[in-house]
């Protein structure tokens, strides 16, 4: 059975230039396209698709809004933000939201057909641009700690090293030795990236993630 | 309407001054004619009572005299009991003396001694009047002939100088009095007018005539009332602080200017050496695979790369310019850019939102604000400082909040931030961190020591 797939762009260029990719797929298949956000809101509610693609920046409500209004009504559509803004906040916010795919509009539609696949199985998927590293598929990290994993969900959920020393009842110089290890084990660079490698590796799921919503 | 309102209050100012000037003026004159009017009146009323009183004096002795010419003998004339006239003199300071006639004395009150040298044959008699004697003392005098065989005269005499005593010193001081009074009152009005009403014009006519903001008037050059002095030093400093307030407006607004251009420079120079050259060598190859009869897609797919740099530049290029990302809140923000600076400069950036902060609700406009602050730190930090690592903490207590950016470069004598000498080189930096906290209402406040690194703190309000 052909995925359904709702499709919201404000800009019509790079809509059509999805769109007609989406079609050509045949185990896709395109069931509504909207230019702004309340009515891609609105097309969701009324053909419920399995997989929404959002931009993120559209006029009246934005994508990460959209995402939380689909999270908090129970639908089962799958999101996936489809933008042109590669900052890692923005796919923190995203999977707060509820998406579970973030992939740059620049994505090459094999990689789209994955990603889009993907989370209509149920899954996670995070263009590897986001993150440089995120490109190494075979890439196996280094096994968390248990203390290690502790330290880097609370980081997580945004709490600070010397909040994240309280509770675990150790030093800040050791939840900083913890964030450096974690770095270290997951090829980040800092604690977003962490974050999002560590969904991306497993380490963590993204429930575990979000447990502070 | 304005004009008119001014002319009729330059008016009343005229009218104030010749008031100003009559009322001092008019009762200076009227003392000195009063005064004039009275001493004359008063010499008069003297000179009348003086007058009648020797001439009744010397009338009345010559009758006696006369009456008792049976006693008139040498013996009796030295018995002056018969005489008390002669032995007391007047009752008002004065002498009464009996003289023949060739002017010799024969009897005389106390006193009357130089009657010789004031004696004239031909002075009128039965007539009183003013004589002077040769030390310049000055007398009336009454002559009455005494009707009996031996003949002679009864002169009575008042001396002005014994009747008045020190008076006749304050008449003649008089005049001078008056002359003083008139001279004062001139010099008076003189230094009025010089030292007030004229410097008092010329400030006015130095309100009128300056543009406030160019013009600063000079230092007074004539002498004035200290009041006149503190109202001009404080037109000149009011005026001073206009054309400082003019020089800074000017100052700032070129400085914009050079900013805005010198980032339109910056801006086209990247999207030249960016996109541009990436776009050119795009349609190169676009233009090569329509050519390109092979039906290889090789070029096609160096194409797509190629595109997909350009993206990616014009990515940077936006977020350079306006961060998208500032609209998720200041520690999405925050984060961000610290994770983003971090891989520019290569450096360790430790950022750190204390509990609460994420609750920080503020305008866009202040974010950007804050995350431009941190750029410029950490920029600071790599390039003048050679710092390794910094630290950003955000934390919040009650409705004030403060974000520190702090690092272990060299850092350097914060006590010698000269703001103004920085923005002569052409250093903005410090200039526009402080500028935009005091623009959202903020402080920011810069510590360094030589050494010691440098810690940036930004309190704001939230």
């Amino acid at each position: 059975m052909a995925v359904r797939i709702l499709l919201a762009d404000d800009h019509p260029l790079t809509r059509s230039g999805i769109a007609e990719f989406v079609r050509r797929e045949h185990t896709f298949q395109l069931v509504a396209e909207a230019e702004d956000g309340q009515r891609a809101w609105e097309l969701i509610q009324e053909l419920k698709p399995d997989v929404a693609l959002l931009d993120i920046r559209m006029p009246g409500l934005d994508g990460v809004t959209v995402a939380q209004k689909v999270k908090a009504s129970g639908l089962n559509t799958a999101i996936m933000m489809l933008t042109s803004y590669d900052a890692q906040q923005y796919v923190m916010a995203s999977l707060r939201a509820g998406a579970k795919g973030f992939v740059l509009k620049t994505v090459s539609p094999k990689e789209l057909t994955t990603a889009i696949n993907t989370i209509a199985k149920g899954g996670l998927y995070l263009d590897p641009e986001v993150a440089s590293v995120m490109g190494e598929r075979d890439f196996e990290p280094d096994p968390l700690s248990v203390r290690e994993r502790e330290v880097l969900l609370l980081a997580a959920q945004g709490l600070s090293s010397k909040e994240v020393a309280r509770r675990l009842f150790i030093s800040e110089r050791t939840v900083q030795t913890h964030l450096a290890s974690i770095y270290d084990k997951l090829g980040s660079r800092n604690k977003t990236e962490a974050l999002l490698l560590a969904l991306k590796y497993g380490v963590v799921t993204l429930e575990e993630l979000l447990e502070d919503d | 309407m304005l004009s008119k309102l001014k002319e009729k209050f330059s008016k009343t100012r005229t009218h104030f001054l010749a008031f100003l000037l009559c009322a001092l003026i008019i009762p200076s004159v009227a003392v000195v004619l009063v005064a004039v009017s009275g001493m004359v009146t008063q010499e008069k009323a003297m000179e009348a009572a003086v007058s009648s009183y020797v001439q009744d004096l010397a009338e009345s002795m010559a009758y006696h005299l006369s009456a008792d010419s049976e006693v008139w003998t040498f013996s009796m004339l030295s018995d002056f009991t018969r005489f008390p006239f002669f032995s007391w003199g007047p009752s008002i300071p004065g002498w009464v003396a009996l003289i023949d006639t060739n002017g010799r004395i024969i009897v005389a009150s106390p006193g009357a001694m130089n009657i010789a040298t004031i004696w004239r044959s031909d002075l009128p008699v039965g007539q009183a009047v003013r004589v002077e004697d040769k030390q310049g003392a000055q007398f009336t005098l009454a002559v009455y002939p005494v009707k009996r065989s031996s003949g002679g005269y009864v002169i009575a005499a008042v001396s002005w100088t014994q009747l008045l005593g020190g008076l006749v010193g304050v008449v003649r001081i008089w005049p001078l009095l008056i002359v003083f009074i008139a001279l004062f009152s001139f010099i008076a009005i003189r230094l009025l007018w010089s030292r007030l009403v004229t410097p008092l014009k010329s400030l006015v006519n130095e309100i009128d005539n300056m543009t406030l903001g160019k013009d600063v008037p000079e230092k007074i050059s004539h002498k004035t009332v200290s009041e006149i002095e503190s109202v001009h030093s404080a037109l000149m400093r009011f005026a001073q602080a206009a054309v400082d307030r003019d020089n800074l407006r000017n100052r700032y607004v070129r400085d914009i200017v050079q900013a805005q251009e010198q980032e339109r420079m910056d801006m086209a120079r990247e999207i030249h050496d960016g996109p541009l050259q990436d776009v050119t060598a795009l349609v190169q190859q676009l233009h090569m695979a329509l050519d390109d009869e092979s039906g290889e897609t090789v070029r096609i797919r160096r194409t797509e790369t190629i595109a997909k740099t350009v993206v990616r530049e014009l990515r940077a290029l936006c977020d350079e310019l306006a961060p998208p990302w500032m609209d998720l809140g200041l520690v999405e923000a925050l984060t961000e850019v610290a994770e983003r600076l971090s891989q520019v400069y290569d450096i360790e950036i430790f950022a750190d939102f204390d509990d609460g902060t994420r609750d920080i609700d503020i305008e866009n406009d202040k974010t950007l604000s804050l995350l431009r602050i941190v750029q410029e730190a950490v920029s600071n930090a790599v390039r003048h400082g050679e710092a390794s690592e910094v630290h950003i903490q955000l934390s919040k207590n009650e409705n004030v909040a403060e974000l520190e950016i702090s690092d272990n470069g060299k850092g350097f004598d914060s006590n010698d931030i000269n703001h103004e000498t920085l923005r002569v080189e052409g250093h903005r930096g410090l200039a526009s961190m402080t500028e935009r906290m005091s623009l959202m209402g903020g402080k920011l406040n810069i510590t360094s020591k030589e050494g010691e690194g440098t810690s940036i703190k930004a309190t704001f309000n939230c």
